[in-house]
């Protein structure tokens, strides 16, 4: 079972996160500068001493905001993904246990949310509750759901089928307890890796939304948000894109390492 | 095999962009047509409902009213030659221009004007009596001078010497229907389609009584925002791009671009809601003014290109304006802390300010000052919300702390003071002084002038006073024009005035 | 056969209670949100009179579960309704706006396809070797780029390259269509990028799995060509994933690439969809969503139809 290859995507995945994780766990206690201070004499600065990373057109320090952003970066698809997959796993449980009516019911509601655009899905969460992060990671769970509901199904229904899940039923032991005391744990390795892609594309749903002026509200940033502010920047200060876009795709690209990790290591042959 | 495939993506990618990028080339604009960026979408072109500014700069170009501004904020005759205002201002007469035709082809005439004046009055029986343009709610009656039929006179119900610039409102054909979609006046373009978030197709209209504009056509190109637009102007598929900023301005290369600026009559207001705690108390409005510093805002979002105010009317306005209020607020840290401090507020306190995300410059506007005022305590929360929000829950529901917003209004001081009236709709910062109610009920019963001016000077004075909110920049009104044009003029209202541009000839 | 039908019957029902749904769903969030389209098309410089004015005259002065049932009533006789910002048939909205989006998807599986394909089996040759990882890691970088910065790199390095190239430039296909395909090369290059990737790896691993199989084996000891192998056996027989990931890949695109075409100032559907939003244009929104909903759905269907008559043995589970 165990692939070499395995090791060296774990490697070179945990390596990636560890900057990131690095620059989180350090921007809580050190920054250089106050990240959402501005000094408008010292605006769109190139790299430079003082500052590395240079500076935005409010003249904050791009490094410290950098920093500042791993949080709300972290924090957004961590949580994002653990409404998701919460989710997911409560309608994609049921669904791929009982089949039938249950199956039918639970699968076109999440059908129709996933044909529902996310946007407007962000926009209704912002308008019942106002523009806040917290809101945006409840529409970006609510918008993930159904994938995490799919992936939950049909391992269920896989799982279901195995001698062990017959006996416990014969053995009249309820169906909430098999689902989640016998199917649950068998179904880690199936929703891993699609639990560090949803990451990944959490991260890329959420930069998109900043562009749209629907994720963190500022001064507040994410790497996709810090990428979304510098656009209009673009050829007079590329260093404004250049570092957070760095960051985003060090993080991304970590993610999917570590998942290739687990899948080759859980597959065999590696896919 | 492997080299095969490898050779046939190279060739089909190659292939493929020759193929798109030469024909891209073939589709030069033809000479002849100008094509202006917008980034708002067109509502509707009739002269009467349309109040976004987005539409007016557009149908300035289709339709004429009696009277006209220009480039420097002066009201002219235009389908008038002239006009009278009785010394009790209720009773304004206009003469009408001979020889007019509109775009049908059909004789303008006394009749179409008082049509058109009645329609905008709300006065045609048809109508259920709601004016149209909400300044005519005072006109009682329209009509042709009984012994001179080509000259009208407008009757009010009580004197109002202020209703002057609203006889720019266009003048259509009578009875004419479909003006919202498909326009008709006498301007010197004439309406061809609209598409929608695509573009608005004028062409010129060769008949039109002071002479055929210079070019064919007009194209009002949709942009999606201010950088689709760059990137337009960039690749030289824009010639006019209006409502630039500095700095976007000055990534346009000098050879292709000319940049175009003046004041923009605009008011760019932190808008503090006097109804809300703490915001009500007098002293923290005040302490807020001297904690903002205005120079630094108007250097983050217009890189300079703004004119800081003090107070709730732009110099642009010329006599109208109280010059000697200028610079009362210094930026003054200590100050603002030991008003905060008087106000019983020494720790500070939170405040949320929602602004609309869709404008850039009130974003970030937003941003520099929760970064100013954090130094005095005030810690401010920034909340965006889309445009559809914020005109329901912060101006019309006027459910909100703080905002930044630009007010925009005619070039006419009655029209930027308005609002402050205690039951104006447009009093969203909930201001209320029965000083300011009365001044400004007796302004348009007044018809010297001299007076009118210090009447206005004293409703700045006690605005500024009251600290009814914080006003922060006029924002330079800034256009990217091509180099291959010439006549274009910027005007300190939203206009796109076409009629006189035209191509160089080298 | 029977069993056929009713497989069939069973998903037209399926996409009809998915469509109702998803029209609820938007029923419901235009509820929620705040905002009224009289007052974007006025704006703030309206009065109480005109709005009420415009609000009676574009019906929105009714309850909005009046304006809902009458929009779903509508949907019977086919009819979308008619955009209440705009003022014309939504379906004529939508139609205006399909050359762009149909455009781009074709351009763009077309690239996805010329070049995923290849790639996939040039990498599943030799699995893990410095090709085949150079090229997955490749694949993951772009991924890892949000769609908009994607888009601006292609313009950035596109205006650097070529002097000839127009951002933002826009022809519609019945005036110039040498044109109209020109300019949605490089935001159709955008959108399949990210694609190119997903099929990239669905198809090597599919190839890889078909490639140990016991009859490609055989078919090697039997002294078959490598290039006959793999288009008489091993590609055929990956065309029940392939056939999955291309429906997935038009579903994406067809609902409308808004970010893109935002960046690339295009008039696809995407930004019609933002256009309702922005104005609260209930009728519009509806029937864009239900188009969205519809195209979805039934990509999803053709993906389960084809599959099932690819390989039998899905229609027997």
């Amino acid at each position: 079972m165990k692939d070499p290859r395995s090791k060296s995507f774990y490697i070179a995945g945990f390596i990636l996160l560890g900057i990131v994780l690095a620059s989180f766990i350090l921007s809580l206690i050190w920054t250089p500068y106050d990240p959402n201070a501005t000094d408008p004499a010292s605006k769109l600065m190139a790299p430079c001493a003082e500052h590395i990373f240079g500076t935005d057109n409010f003249g904050r320090d791009t490094f410290s905001r950098v920093m500042f952003a791993s949080k709300y970066t972290i924090f957004i698809s961590f949580a994002g993904v653990a409404i998701a997959l919460l989710l997911g796993l409560l309608t994609g449980l049921p669904a791929g246990y009982y089949g039938g009516w249950t199956d039918r019911g639970i699968m076109l509601l999440s059908n129709s949310v996933m044909c529902f655009p996310g946007i407007l899905l962000a926009l209704v969460a912002v308008a019942v509750a106002g523009p806040s992060m917290f809101n945006v990671v409840w529409a970006l769970g609510l918008v993930f759901a159904p994938t995490f509901a799919r992936v939950t199904r049909v391992g269920t229904m896989e799982i279901k089928q195995r001698d062990y899940i017959m006996h416990a039923q014969v053995m009249k032991i309820p169906s909430p307890r098999i689902m989640a005391l016998h199917i649950l744990p068998n179904l880690v390795g199936t929703l891993l890796p699609a639990t560090v892609i949803g990451l990944a594309n959490m991260t890329l749903f959420e930069s998109g939304m900043s562009y749209l002026g629907l994720g963190v509200q500022p001064p507040d940033a994410s790497f996709g948000k810090l990428l979304a502010d510098a656009q209009a920047y673009m050829t007079r200060a590329p260093w404004l894109i250049i570092f957070p876009a760095l960051m985003l795709i060090i993080y991304i690209l970590g993610l999917y390492f570590v998942s290739e990790g687990i899948r080759v290591r859980t597959q065999k042959g590696g896919v | 095999m492997r080299h095969f495939s490898k050779i046939l993506i190279a060739g089909l990618l190659v292939a493929a962009t020759a193929f798109g990028f030469a024909s891209c080339k073939t589709g030069n604009t033809s000479s002849g047509t100008v094509t202006v960026g917008i980034t708002q979408e067109p509502g509707t072109f009739d002269p009467h409902t349309v109040v976004a500014a987005g539409d007016r700069e557009i149908i300035f170009n289709i339709y004429e009213g009696l009277l006209k501004y220009d480039s420097d904020g002066n009201l002219n005759p235009c389908l008038a030659t002239d006009y009278t205002i009785s010394d009790a201002a209720d009773v304004y007469t206009f003469t009408i221009r001979n020889g007019v035709k509109f775009h049908n082809g059909q004789e303008m005439t006394a009749n179409d004007v008082v049509y058109s004046l009645k329609r905008a009055a709300g006065l045609l029986p048809s109508s259920d009596g709601t004016p149209l343009v909400a300044a005519f709610v005072k006109v009682s009656d329209v009509s042709i001078l009984k012994d001179d039929s080509n000259r009208i006179q407008v009757i009010l119900k009580q004197p109002d010497s202020e209703l002057l610039s609203y006889f720019t409102t266009g003048i259509i054909p009578a009875d004419y229907e479909g003006a919202d979609k498909n326009p008709c006046g006498t301007g010197p373009f004439k309406f061809d389609s609209y598409s929608v978030s695509q573009n608005v197709t004028l062409s010129a209209y060769k008949d039109y009584w002071g002479g055929a504009p210079a070019v064919d056509k007009v194209v009002f190109k949709i942009c999606a925002d201010m950088d689709a637009g760059l990137l337009e102007l960039q690749s030289g598929t824009i010639d006019v791009f209006p409502h630039l900023t500095k700095d976007k301005a000055e990534q346009l290369s000098p050879e292709a671009y000319e940049i175009k600026s003046c004041g923009s009559n605009m008011v760019q207001i932190f808008a503090l809601n006097n109804k809300v705690e703490p915001l009500n108390n007098p002293k923290v409005r005040e302490a807020i003014n001297y904690a903002v510093n205005r120079d630094d805002v108007i250097s983050v979002t217009m890189d300079g290109a703004g004119v800081a105010l003090t107070t709730a009317m732009s110099p642009a306005l010329g006599k109208w304006y109280d010059t000697s209020l200028d610079g009362t607020y210094s930026y003054d840290l200590e100050k603002a802390k030991s008003l905060l401090a008087e106000a019983g507020y020494a720790d500070g306190f939170e405040l949320t300010v929602t602004v609309p995300s869709s404008y850039l410059v009130h974003v970030n506007t937003a941003v520099e000052l929760a970064s100013e005022l954090s130094k005095v305590g005030i810690t401010l929360k920034i909340e965006q919300v889309d445009w559809a929000t914020w005109l329901d829950e912060v101006y019309a529901g006027r459910h909100f702390d703080t905002t930044v917003i630009c007010l925009t209004s005619d070039y006419a001081p009655y029209d930027v003071l308005q609002r402050y009236m205690s039951d104006s709709d447009g009093n969203f910062i909930n201001y209320s002084n029965p000083e300011v109610d009365e001044i400004m009920a007796k302004i348009p019963l007044t018809t010297d002038e001299n007076e009118k001016v210090s009447m206005y000077h004293q409703v700045l004075k006690i605005l500024l006073g009251d600290n009814a909110s914080c006003y922060i920049q006029d924002p330079e009104e800034i256009v990217a024009v091509s180099t291959k044009l010439e006549g274009y003029n910027v005007y300190p209202m939203y206009v796109q005035d076409m009629y006189k541009v035209k191509f160089k000839t080298a | 056969m029977g069993r056929q039908a009713g497989f069939i019957i069973s998903k037209i029902l399926e996409l009809l209670a998915t469509l109702f749904l998803v029209s609820l769903l938007t029923f419901v969030a235009f509820s929620v949100i705040p905002g009224d389209t009289a007052q974007v098309i006025l704006g703030p410089d309206a009065s109480q009179a005109q709005l009420d004015a415009l609000r009676s005259e574009l019906g929105l002065d009714r309850p909005m579960i009046v304006q809902y049932l009458s929009w779903l009533g509508g949907l019977f006789t086919f009819n979308l309704g008619k955009s209440a910002a705009f003022g014309t048939p939504v379906a004529g909205l939508i139609a205006e706006r399909l050359p762009v989006t149909i455009g781009m998807s074709i351009i763009a599986l077309i690239f996805v396809i010329v070049i995923s394909y290849p790639l996939a089996i040039l990498s599943a040759r030799r699995p893990g070797k410095t090709l085949d990882q150079i090229f997955s890691v490749m694949g993951h970088i772009l991924f890892a780029i949000p769609p908009f910065a994607l888009s601006l790199i292609i313009i950035t390095i596109a205006s650097a390259l070529f002097s000839g190239f127009r951002a933002g430039q826009y022809f519609a296909p019945s005036d110039n269509f040498g044109g109209f395909v020109g300019c949605l090369i490089l935001p159709s290059f955008c959108i399949a990028l990210p694609k190119i990737a997903m099929t990239f790896k669905y198809m090597r691993s599919s190839i890889i799995e078909q490639n140990s199989s016991e009859y490609v084996k055989n078919a090697k000891g039997h002294g078959l060509s490598d290039l006959r192998i793999l288009v008489k056996h091993v590609l055929p027989n990956s065309n029940v994933s392939s056939i999955t990931v291309i429906s997935i890949v038009l579903s994406d695109i067809l609902a409308g690439s808004l970010i893109v075409e935002q960046v690339f100032n295009l008039p696809g559907l995407g930004r019609l969809l933002l256009a309702g939003i922005a104005r609260r244009d209930f009728p519009l929104l509806s029937g864009m969503v239900f188009y969205i909903a519809f195209i979805t759905v039934l990509l999803y269907f053709a993906a389960d139809i084809l599959g099932s008559i690819a390989d039998p043995r899905i229609r027997l589970k």
